[in-house]
């Protein structure tokens, strides 16, 4: 008999019921796609300021020490060098994985039909092979991926594994303009112990002022500074999770840590943890996160998570506001039939029970729509701010079920509360 | 015993006195009309008859049990067990059938049972109607399926509010007659009216003024 009467109520009432479900669903899609994304969104901020560079610089532990004790930039202390072939450690360690690229750089300054011009040396997609214990490590790293905003303006990018030679350079679009160079024109430049004669193989615009400035390979900038195998200093660019409390503890002094606090920053890919672990695998480096990028990964993720939540309380709360209008109502035309029930015998409790399953009901199948339509939704966003889908989580489901459950009972009080004040009395024959 | 005794029972809103204690009794199988204009309290004494009100003071005591202050769960429970109410405007659900109409009775009262409602449709002779929907019958059948959903639970006292005032005359004939039937196998019956017609069938006439009991007399032309 309950399941007849709810039958009835949806096949009379299905326009209300459809209502119903259309603002669940709107509510759920809302919250399973803001979730999901709000899930999602650290890796995905991450991969996207992984486009715009490295995150994490190796530079000779020397070199970092005169730079904390005076607070200068490096190019005024006396540069050291670190091994090139030490860089072949970063693919060891645990965070390797999350480590994109690398690229070691060296620049001295030449000069280039009379006037200085600086020169940097490094990987453009450089094949790395790396033994250690027996075990082969292979990666094609450079900065073709770490400097992968800039714009070919002519000809095209240098790719070392092909050219014959390392005698090859890409020059800045201004530099280029200023001495009328092109793709495919020879340069010489001058050094400390010699010249180079290169040939341009493109322009690139990067909007900063390297477009002043010419990039060759590594060893054309070694021979011109007599350090051959070795390098000033590296760029890192790795996936790194966003700071927090531990993080920000462990980067002013890891031994602060307790023990479980240590395992916890060291199995997290904070970018902290990261430069410790590069530390470790090249002792005579230290790495530093660039903090720009670092503070930024943190507050864009901050603040976008709060936008999504907020976004996500809005679309509940209308959907509790949607849900509770329309049951109020959808009680109130039922205010006979209801007071009828109660007339004949129905319990005080047993009304709400019934209003409760209808909706319930109602707001389950919506949920299942919106569900799917957050998925779709979710989607959408991945692909439009991000350029990638957004993995779906189980929890997600969970969460929105409990939310929708929450929301549903809380839209129907108003109606709950009017149930009960219900007099079949008044209902059915007026007061007296 | 009374099955009914009403003492000193008011019934007061605000300034106004619905029912002025009123003093009333009822016997096992009697049938009472209570009579009276429109504001005279009659709904008032049925709804509190009915246990879907209580006296503002006064004693409500039915089938020796004082229920005047019974909480409100308590009087539903009661009401269930005791009471089955026939209403002017019907008031059927209308998307069930007949038949699911006065199951909806004994599913709110115990379990509904297919068989025992059918019982009761044929005992207001409409059967063969179960299975049409209230918007399929006549408001005289109406009447009688509500009759058959007030007598399903097997209730001690049958209480009517205008039982005919939306019916024709064949139809409030053949709603008096089942009244008549159910009398005679011993159901006791308060019918609220306030036509004459449907008075003089009855056992008793009572009538209210101003939510006073004015005459409280037996029909003397009452016919078994």
């Amino acid at each position: 008999m309950f399941f007849r009467m709810i039958r009835g109520t949806f096949a009379r009432q299905w326009k209300k019921m459809l209502m119903i479900a259309l603002t669940v669903a709107l509510g759920a899609s809302i919250a399973t796609a803001m979730l999901n994304v709000m899930l999602d969104v650290g890796d995905k901020i991450n991969e996207e300021l992984k486009t715009y560079g490295s995150n994490i610089t190796v530079i000779p532990q020397s070199e970092a020490v005169m730079n904390k004790l005076y607070d200068v930039e490096n190019d005024e202390i006396k540069a050291e060098y670190i091994q090139e072939e030490k860089l072949g450690e970063l693919m060891t360690i645990f965070w390797a994985n999350n480590i994109t690229d690398f690229a070691p750089l060296t620049d001295t300054t030449v000069t280039l039909n009379g006037s200085d011009v600086r020169l940097i040396g490094s990987w453009f997609d450089h094949h790395l092979e790396f033994v250690k214990k027996g075990t082969t490590y292979q990666r094609d790293t450079g900065i073709i991926n770490l400097r992968s905003w800039w714009d070919i303006t002519d000809g095209k990018w240098m790719d070392e594994q092909k050219l014959d030679g390392d005698k090859y350079a890409m020059i800045g679009a201004e530099l280029a303009k200023e001495k009328n160079l092109s793709a495919g024109n020879k340069i010489t430049v001058n050094g400390e112990k010699g010249a180079e004669e290169l040939t341009i193989v493109g322009v690139y615009e990067s909007g900063d002022d390297e477009d002043q400035c010419i990039y060759t390979t590594l060893p054309v900038v070694q021979r011109l500074t007599d350090s051959s195998g070795l390098f000033k200093k590296a760029e890192v660019s790795a996936i790194t999770s966003p700071d927090d409390e531990l993080a920000v503890k462990a980067a002013k002094n890891p031994s602060l840590l307790s023990g479980d606090e240590y395992d916890l920053w060291y199995c997290t890919a904070y970018v902290s943890s990261i430069c410790f672990q590069i530390q470790e695998a090249i002792p005579e480096a230290s790495a530093a996160a660039v903090r720009q990028i670092a503070d930024s990964e943190g507050k864009i993720l901050e603040k976008t998570e709060l936008l999504m939540s907020l976004i996500t309380l809005m679309s509940l709360i209308g959907a509790t506001l949607g849900i509770s209008n329309l049951v109020t109502s959808g009680v109130m035309e039922r205010s006979a039939e209801l007071a009828l029930l109660k007339a004949v015998g129905a319990a005080n409790s047993q009304i709400p029970r019934l209003v409760l399953t209808e909706i319930m009901i109602t707001s389950v199948i919506g949920a299942a729509a919106g569900y799917f339509i957050g998925y779709a939704f979710a989607q959408i966003i991945g692909h439009t701010v991000f350029s990638s889908s957004i993995e779906m989580s189980g929890i997600v489901a969970l969460i929105v079920a409990v939310l929708i459950i929450a929301v549903t009972l809380v839209g129907c009080i108003p109606a709950i509360r009017m149930l009960l004040r219900l007099r079949p009395s008044e209902v059915l024959h007026g007061a007296h | 015993m009374s099955l009914l005794e009403l003492k000193d029972v008011s019934k007061v809103y605000g300034e106004l006195h619905a029912l002025d204690k009123a003093n009333l009794t009822v016997e096992k199988g009697e049938w009472i009309a209570i009579m009276g204009p429109s504001g005279s309290g009659k709904s008032t004494m049925m709804n509190i008859i009915g246990c879907m009100d209580r006296p503002t003071s006064g004693q409500v005591i039915f089938d020796g049990r004082d229920i005047s202050k019974e909480s409100r769960k308590k009087l539903t429970e009661f009401h269930r067990d005791k009471i089955g109410l026939v209403f002017q405007q019907f008031h059927l659900i209308n998307y069930l059938n007949a038949v699911e109409n006065v199951m909806v009775a004994q599913y709110y009262h115990s379990m509904p049972d297919e068989k025992e409602a059918l019982e009761a449709l044929e005992r207001v002779g409409l059967k063969d109607r179960a299975r049409h929907l209230p918007s399929q019958l006549s408001g005289g059948e109406q009447q009688r399926v509500c009759i058959a959903r007030a007598l399903i639970n097997s209730p001690q006292l049958i209480l009517a509010d205008e039982p005919t005032g939306n019916l024709d005359e064949a139809n409030e004939n053949i709603v008096l007659d089942i009244f008549k039937q159910l009398h005679k196998e011993g159901t006791s019956l308060v019918v609220v009216t306030h036509d004459p017609e449907v008075g003089e069938v009855a056992q008793r006439i009572v009538r209210l003024e101003h939510g006073k009991i004015v005459s409280d007399k037996k029909n003397e032309n009452f016919t078994e």
